[in-house]
């Protein structure tokens, strides 16, 4: 792992969060000097993961597998976000309107123009990912702030003409996929096949983020997000990494949007394109451990788990505790529990505290 | 034509009220770099207050707003100085999640305190109006646009010519620099976030004796700052007046002429055209725009 020269807490406040993204590169990129097995360790993590959460299946009931799908539902959600947010740094506070997108697409795909579910479910993808091309376009050129709110305008607008063209999408009384009958282009999937389908998409985007993290253009994202003028000078192209980003989050989100929409089978804009569903991916990557694999995964089993457990134990209060949770989360551990990990093992400091002196004024 | 008329002047009244909310916003945005989503829950704990003060003890509204403002002062006061200062120098979504608890706290916490139901402060003037010609004003809507613009123009005065308001101005240029001078950060960043959450209280007050509201409209408030935080741009104190003013327009226009409800989705239009045509606002200085946020 990461060797004491790398210099830690000696400067500023302002030049902290960089040393750390710096320290990262420099840890992943050694990853080449690794004996193979490590390398490989992941991926064989990966499948045996897929392989006990098949065996598992076989033991729920059929309300515990609907949660268990919807971790599988966050995860993917949590990975995708991660793309843009965590490894390139722009916070997408609007990231909704790709799953917005690829349900309603589906939707309408299936109840008007008679396509199957599986290909709604790809054009769904490649629309989404076409969207963040043309979003991403003028909108990354934004920064910080600016952009996540310009996402967030974007999404919110979004949910506004969905509302307003009843003809095509039923506006704000919904619109139902035929899954029953003659008008049905695919048979309902069930609980079985909706575990296995969300279980799929959870797997793909823990794939795509274990390659982005390793391959040359996770690494011109994370230059992107230490300097972006400098990845610039080294020559990246930063235009296009940036879309490229944005586009590939928002196919694996839009993927996700179409299996949320068919399982639900009717969809209302006042939740397809819910902000809270943005702030949980969010959540869960930051409390997990932005610009990481294992953190967003991590950061989505623990808070849908919490959160269920929350609303059947404490139905009253479980926002408000919520609340408060990611509250202490944030304070406690501003860079979240992968990344609180692997530098405590570097320095050798534990303490929450000091944690906490990080980012205070 | 007075069909028009009467749009105008609702939105101008509406815009001014709006402004109202949103100088704060932008303050604490402009000065701290912090975009408080806890903002608009502010907001509807000013009208809570309100309402509470009259129906309990029938205090005026308009008295009532200065005891919200109060109370909303030391609350904001107290969450910059011992909350949100402790990750203020993390990256943007470290400050954004965690205003985003506070919203849930806050807003959860009025729905299980005051329940879900859609309040009003009633006073037995508010819904009088007068006859402009073929125009109707609202009185209670005049004075609360009356009463915003001055509150407006007090923050600006208070900003720029106290020593206080420079000391809140400095910080937020270089905070380095004015802690060098003997600035007290911590307390001129709390000052900053207790003055627009009072503002926002007081504004709250006002916001339940013209209309009616519910826990659930926090995040409305929270959006339409951004939207007008945006629009006027950040480091004028003016610009949070003019983006008020013109959305209250666009929304009443839009409301008059538009089927649907689209009118929604023009706000979120405005913001979008702005940021990619004119990042720094319509009377914003360039220099918050372009800074690089660590």
């Amino acid at each position: 792992m990461g060797s004491p020269a790398t210099g830690r807490h000696t400067a500023t406040d302002e030049a902290r969060g960089t040393r750390a993204d710096a320290t990262e590169i420099v840890g992943s990129s050694r990853s080449a000097h690794e004996p193979v097995w490590r390398r490989w360790l992941p991926w064989g993590l990966l499948v045996l993961g897929a392989l006990v959460m098949l065996g598992l299946q076989s033991q729920l009931y059929s309300g515990q597998e609907r949660t268990v799908s919807a971790i599988f539902m966050f995860v993917a959600l949590a990975q995708g976000w991660n793309i843009i947010g965590g490894f390139t740094g722009y916070a997408s506070f609007g990231q909704v309107v790709f799953f917005g997108l690829g349900g309603y697409f589906t939707a309408v795909a299936m109840s008007h123009w008679g396509l199957n579910f599986w290909v709604s479910l790809a054009a769904s993808g490649v629309v989404a990912a076409l969207f963040g091309v043309l979003i991403g376009l003028p909108l990354l050129r934004l920064k910080g702030h600016y952009f996540a709110i310009a996402t967030l305008g974007v999404a919110e607008g979004m949910r506004e003409v969905v509302n307003n063209v009843p003809g095509l999408t039923g506006g704000g009384a919904g619109i139902s996929i035929p899954t029953v009958g003659n008008q049905a282009t695919t048979h309902y999937l069930g609980n079985d096949g909706f575990y296995l389908l969300y279980l799929v998409l959870a797997l793909l985007a823990v794939a795509v983020g274990m390659l982005v993290s390793r391959n040359k253009f996770g690494f011109a994202l994370r230059a992107i997000h230490q300097d972006e003028d400098a990845a610039a000078a080294v020559g990246i192209n930063t235009t296009r990494a940036k879309v490229a980003a944005f586009a590939l989050s928002g196919l694996l989100t839009g993927l996700v949007g179409s299996t949320y929409a068919f399982q639900q089978v009717t969809i209302f804009p006042e939740r397809l394109f819910d902000v809270d569903i943005t702030v949980l991916m969010v959540v869960m990557v930051v409390i997990g451990g932005s610009g990481t694999v294992l953190g967003p995964l991590l950061g989505a089993v623990a808070l849908q788990y919490l959160s269920e457990w929350l609303r059947q134990n404490f139905t009253e209060v479980h926002t408000f505790i919520l609340g408060g949770i990611i509250i202490a989360a944030v304070i406690l551990l501003p860079q979240g529990a992968v990344n609180y990990v692997r530098e405590a093992r570097q320095s050798g400091e534990w303490s929450l505290l000091a944690n906490v002196r990080r980012y205070r004024l | 034509m007075s069909q028009f008329l009467q749009a105008t002047i609702y939105g101008l009244l509406q815009g001014g009220l709006l402004a109202l909310i949103a100088v704060g916003f932008s303050l604490v945005w402009g000065v701290m770099n912090v975009v408080n989503l806890a903002h608009g829950s502010f907001v509807i704990l000013g009208a809570y207050i309100g309402w509470k003060l009259n129906s309990a003890m029938g205090l005026d509204p308009f008295l009532g707003m200065l005891v919200a403002a109060v109370v909303l002062f030391a609350v904001g006061y107290v969450l910059q100085r011992w909350l949100i200062n402790l990750v203020i120098n993390g990256p943007i979504f470290i400050t954004l999640l965690l205003t985003f608890g506070l919203d849930l706290l806050i807003v959860q916490g009025m729905n299980i305190a005051f329940s879900a139901d859609y309040r009003s402060i009633k006073t037995s003037y508010a819904g009088d109006s007068l006859a402009l010609g073929s125009v109707r004003v609202p009185v209670g809507r005049l004075l609360a646009f009356v009463i915003a613009v001055i509150v407006t123009f007090a923050l600006v005065a208070l900003v720029n010519r106290t020593r206080t308001g420079l000391s809140i101005m400095a910080t937020g240029m270089d905070r380095g620099a004015a802690r060098l001078m003997g600035i007290r950060a911590r307390h001129a960043y709390a000052l900053t976030f207790a003055i627009a959450a009072a503002l926002a209280g007081m504004a709250g007050t006002m916001v339940g004796t013209v209309g009616t509201f519910n826990p659930a409209a926090a995040g409305g408030f929270t959006l339409l700052s951004f939207v007008i935080a945006v629009l006027g741009g950040l480091g004028n104190m003016y610009g949070a007046l003019v983006g008020g003013l013109l959305i209250g327009l666009v929304e009443a226009w839009g409301g008059q002429y538009l089927p649907g409800t689209w009118v929604n989705a023009l706000a979120f239009a405005v913001l979008v055209l702005v940021l990619i045509f004119r990042p720094s606002g319509l009377v914003g200085r360039a220099y918050y725009a372009a800074r690089q946020e660590v």
